[in-house]
């Protein structure tokens, strides 16, 4: 079978940007030697944009690669192990737990210039490069009547190397799934530098490194499934007097059945955030809203789903107005995207959580999140992909009026909240470095010692992204040197 | 993003710079509308990567010398700002950075020359007509030329027209239903005086007297975005002077980068005395497609003729209209008001065609890499005519498609609403 080629690769021919002067540290320098000068950046001014995610900065890596193919990932892997440096793999770094940011100085292998991007639409399959952008791969297929629905809200810039680092998910996954859902086989380089192959069968290893952040290997292509977009899609939106009524509603509204393509929720500061910046005609004086879309190929199917859902959101308390149009039903999906960039005009720094608890905790989870929130002075708001548990509680602050460590502190607090729920710290964003702290509250030690032996099975000198998901050991002041 | 910018010390454009920089929560949402991204892939050739370059050369903890080559490569067409969930008023960081850091750029003679050479000429539509009818004579010699010499030459069209000068004041036709100022502009007054011809005699036909008022000059953006602050402060200064705000319905431009200068008026005057008057005379200010559209929606504007047979027009958002504007909705509804024409979306229709005012002439393989690109992109929509609002789009559409082999014409929005008047599209 032959592949359908997407021209989405650029091709630049146009001069790639190459560092000048020489490189000033022998890692640099024997990589320059190894890859040429246009794919590996040694000078101050490029290395220092290698250093941040979309939440934190950290250390300036000596040197970054933007390998094109995996065998450039395989030199770079072996120069930095040579070097007895650390790795940083990096796709878009819009990653919310600082998973791509160096803790120490090393190497950073950034992705974005390897998207090469096939569609197989016989075998309803997509074969990735790790710096595909997300959006890409359902842009490819639609022409062939398939999506890829993993829809992050950062799908228009994450890398499919960063979705499936953090295991990402969206709206759509209530009912379609996570990015791991969707992954039929991997290629990924070891920390020595060897290449594997990987499918679901067997020991599922590719489970493993999917949701590992680039601690266990670096994803170099993947083979992600493709499904066909339902026909139908019908839009809801509920309001409610109070945050844990939209809650209880979400648990009746499954509890019939219904299975909703997306159920996500918004408590009255994320509205007033969202009207204060598009003016959409939200309602303002409710306590949460609940946006719903039920979705499928049949229609009275997708109609009763609405209606069952409707139904239980009043049940719980809730008024309920229909998206008559598909415009309607846009703007609406607008203003729950929204929400994290209307946050950024209320404190210019956020500390995002990413919970799961069970459906059935939900009132109650954000109803003492709530209280948190308000007992502490700082502004906290709340949503996320309820439909799933996945709740985000930001915590919104300005480093240059709120002390850092009670934002911590607080984030501290909701995540007991979680966890004294039986739920965990990460829904789809990671642990990275910002949950780290609170692993040992979140997981036995037992299993913590199981997830340590897992890292020394691949990563046995702790080359790979160290500083990020295990706590250092105990009496360890770094994990390694 | 937290930075530590001494903005007192770095005076009111501190204060535009510090609050962009602010604003930016480095989520990289920006990254793929950004053109030079889209050709090189890193991450200091990104907007986000810029804002971080930016605020470390203003608390100097980086040398402006090693962050400049990636600050150069941008086109400045704002792609960045309309992608931007957070607000970021990234063109006035880059355009304050630009100023601020001008002065201490060490630049070779030969570039400083050139760059002299570019200010002095571009504004001055007489002085570029020579320029341009000297560079016509010069073509031949492309091939033996450095490319940052040939660059020019290439978009030169193969004729250059004669200059033709417009009147100060044209009447409305009929009874008199408005009064507008309009910026003659630069460059295009040269290469393609049709552009004005055509807003003329389109307003007039709408019963708007225009107003050509004396001693207005370039809009200074040119100045601007090289980083010639002085040179762009005298420019708006002659143009606050020449424009009183009060004595017209809207000040207009037909060109992307004009007009997007004019509304910057307030920025650049930020903190200073003169501040409420740009405020007022920005106020006014508007694209010509703005204008016309609003009389439009209001069922005031005189129908078109219909096209004798059905016309493709493929518009192509001019950045400086698009991103920097936020004018996307004018042109196209003005284009479909004229009965026969089907306007089409061009394949990534964001990105930047390359132009971006002096671009061509100091980055040229990338302004020509995404000339190529954008020629393909339109090309591939099979239009009958293209159409966009600005100069800089035009010649470089023009010359693109061209070398592509296409003999498709690219016309002024303006342009094809005239020809559709007069019932010759
Ligand atoms: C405004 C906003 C909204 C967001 N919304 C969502 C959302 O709805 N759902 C969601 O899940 N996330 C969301 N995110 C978070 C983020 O976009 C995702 O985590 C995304 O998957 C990160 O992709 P990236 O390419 O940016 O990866 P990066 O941030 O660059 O990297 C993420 C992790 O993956 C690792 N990694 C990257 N490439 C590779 C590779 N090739 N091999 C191995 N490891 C690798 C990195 O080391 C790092 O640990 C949002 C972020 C922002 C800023
Ligand atoms: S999209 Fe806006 S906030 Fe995000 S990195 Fe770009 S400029 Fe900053
Ligand atoms: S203005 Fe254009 S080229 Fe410059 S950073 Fe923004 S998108 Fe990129």
């Amino acid at each position: 079978m032959t592949p359908r080629k997407t021209a989405l690769t650029p091709g630049s021919r146009a001069p790639k940007p190459r560092s000048g002067g020489t490189p000033d540290n022998p890692l640099a320098a024997e990589l320059t030697r190894s890859l040429g000068p246009q794919k590996v950046l040694s000078n101050l001014s490029e290395r220092r944009n290698y250093r941040y995610d979309a939440i934190q900065f950290g250390a300036t890596p000596l040197a970054v690669v933007l390998p094109e193919s995996t065998a450039d990932v395989v030199t770079a892997v072996r120069a930095a192990r040579a070097a007895g440096v650390p790795i940083v793999g990096r796709g878009a770094a819009s990653g919310l737990s600082g998973g791509a940011v160096p803790m120490q100085t090393g190497l950073v292998i950034s992705f974005t210039r390897m998207i090469r991007l096939e569609v197989f639409p016989e075998r309803r399959e997509a074969r990735a490069q790790a710096g595909v952008v997300t959006l890409s791969v359902t842009e490819a297929a639609r022409p062939y009547g398939l999506i890829y629905p993993p829809d992050p809200a950062s799908f228009r810039t994450s890398t499919v190397g960063g979705n499936l680092g953090e295991n990402a998910g969206g709206p759509l996954c209530f009912k379609y799934g996570v990015t791991g859902d969707y992954v039929r086989a991997l290629e990924f380089v070891d920390a020595d530098g060897e290449v594997h192959e990987l499918t679901r069968d067997a020991y599922d290893l590719a489970g493993l490194l999917i949701g590992s952040e680039g601690t266990l290997g670096l994803i170099t292509e993947a083979t992600l499934r493709l499904t066909p977009p339902p026909k139908y899609t019908r839009t809801l939106l509920a309001s409610f007097a109070e945050v844990g009524e939209c809650a209880e509603a979400v648990s009746r509204a499954i509890a019939t059945g219904a299975v909703p393509a997306k159920l996500e929720f918004m408590d009255a500061a994320c509205v007033s955030a969202v009207e204060d910046y598009l003016a959409l005609g939200l309602p303002r004086d409710a306590g949460a809203v609940l946006l719903v879309d039920t979705d499928g190929d049949d229609l009275d199917t997708v109609e009763e789903e609405r209606a069952l859902v409707e139904a239980a959101c009043r049940e719980a308390g809730g008024t309920v107005r229909r998206a008559a149009t598909d415009a309607e039903a846009a703007a609406l999906w607008q203003a729950r995207r929204s929400v994290s960039p209307a946050l950024g005009r209320i404190r210019p720094q956020r500390m995002n959580e990413d919970i799961v608890v069970p459906r059935s905790a939900l009132p109650e989870v954000v109803r003492e999140i709530r209280a948190l929130g308000d007992a502490s002075g700082l502004p906290v708001v709340q949503f996320g992909h309820i439909g799933d548990g996945n709740l985000h509680p930001n915590i919104l602050y300005d480093p240059r009026r709120e002390s850092p460590e009670a934002v911590h502190d607080l984030a501290h607090r909701i995540a007991l909240v979680a966890i004294r729920h039986g739920g965990v710290l990460s829904g789809e964003h990671g642990i990275g470095t910002m949950k780290r702290p609170f692993m040992r509250e979140a997981v036995d030690p037992v299993t913590l010692g199981a997830l340590r032996d897992v890292k020394r099975a691949l990563d046995p000198a702790g080359r790979l992204n160290p500083g990020k998901i295990l706590p250092d050991e105990e009496g360890e002041t770094h994990a390694h040197p | 993003m937290q930075h530590d910018i001494p903005v007192p010390a770095l005076g009111p454009q501190g204060e535009v710079m510090a609050h962009a920089v602010d604003a930016c929560v480095h989520c990289g949402f920006c990254l793929p509308a950004c053109p030079t991204y889209a050709l090189l892939g890193d991450e200091m050739d990104s907007p986000r990567g810029r804002i971080v370059l930016m605020k470390e050369v203003l608390e100097g903890t980086l040398p402006l010398a090693d962050a400049a080559p990636h600050l150069d490569r941008c086109l400045g067409c704002q792609a960045c700002v309309t992608a931007c969930p957070s607000g970021v008023p990234y063109g006035e960081l880059i355009t304050s950075f630009r100023g601020w850091s001008e002065p201490q750029r060490e630049r070779s003679p030969l570039d400083r020359a050139k760059r002299a050479g570019i200010l002095k000429i571009l504004p001055a539509p007489k002085v570029f007509s020579v320029a341009a009818r000297v560079g016509q004579y010069a073509k031949p010699l492309a091939p033996l030329l450095p490319a940052a010499l040939r660059a020019p030459l290439d978009l030169l069209p193969e004729r250059v027209p004669a200059m033709q000068p417009q009147p100060p004041v044209t009447p409305a036709r009929g009874k008199r239903r408005g009064r507008v100022a309009f910026l003659a502009g630069c460059a295009q007054q040269a290469l393609t005086p049709n552009f004005n011809a055509a807003t003329l005699r389109v307003l007039a036909r709408n019963s708007i007297e225009v107003v050509l008022p004396e001693g207005q000059g370039c809009c200074g953006a040119a100045a601007l975005h090289t980083g010639a602050r002085e040179e762009a402060l005298r420019l708006v200064r002659q143009n606050l002077t020449a424009f009183d705000p009060g004595e017209y319905d809207a000040i207009l431009s037909n060109a992307a980068g004009c007009g997007a200068g004019l509304k910057e008026y307030p920025v650049v005057l930020h903190g200073l005395p003169d501040e409420g008057q740009a405020q007022a005379f920005a106020a006014k200010v508007q694209d010509i497609s703005e204008y016309l559209a609003g009389l439009l929606r209001a069922g005031e504007l005189e129908p078109f003729l219909p096209t004798p047979r059905p016309l493709t027009v493929a518009y192509h958002d001019a950045c400086h209209l698009a991103h920097a504007q936020g004018v996307r909705a004018a042109p196209r509804e003005l284009l479909r008001a004229i009965p026969g024409v089907t306007v089409v979306e061009v394949p990534e229709g964001n990105l930047c065609c390359g132009s971006a005012g002096t671009y061509n002439l100091e980055q040229p393989e990338l302004a020509n890499e995404l000339g190529v690109r954008k020629a393909r992109n339109i090309l591939s929509t099979t239009p009958d005519l293209i159409a966009s609002g600005n100069i800089g789009c035009h010649t470089q559409i023009g010359s693109h498609t061209r070398r592509q082999g296409s003999r498709v014409p690219v016309l002024h929005t303006v342009e094809v609403l005239d020809l559709a008047y007069r019932g010759e599209l």
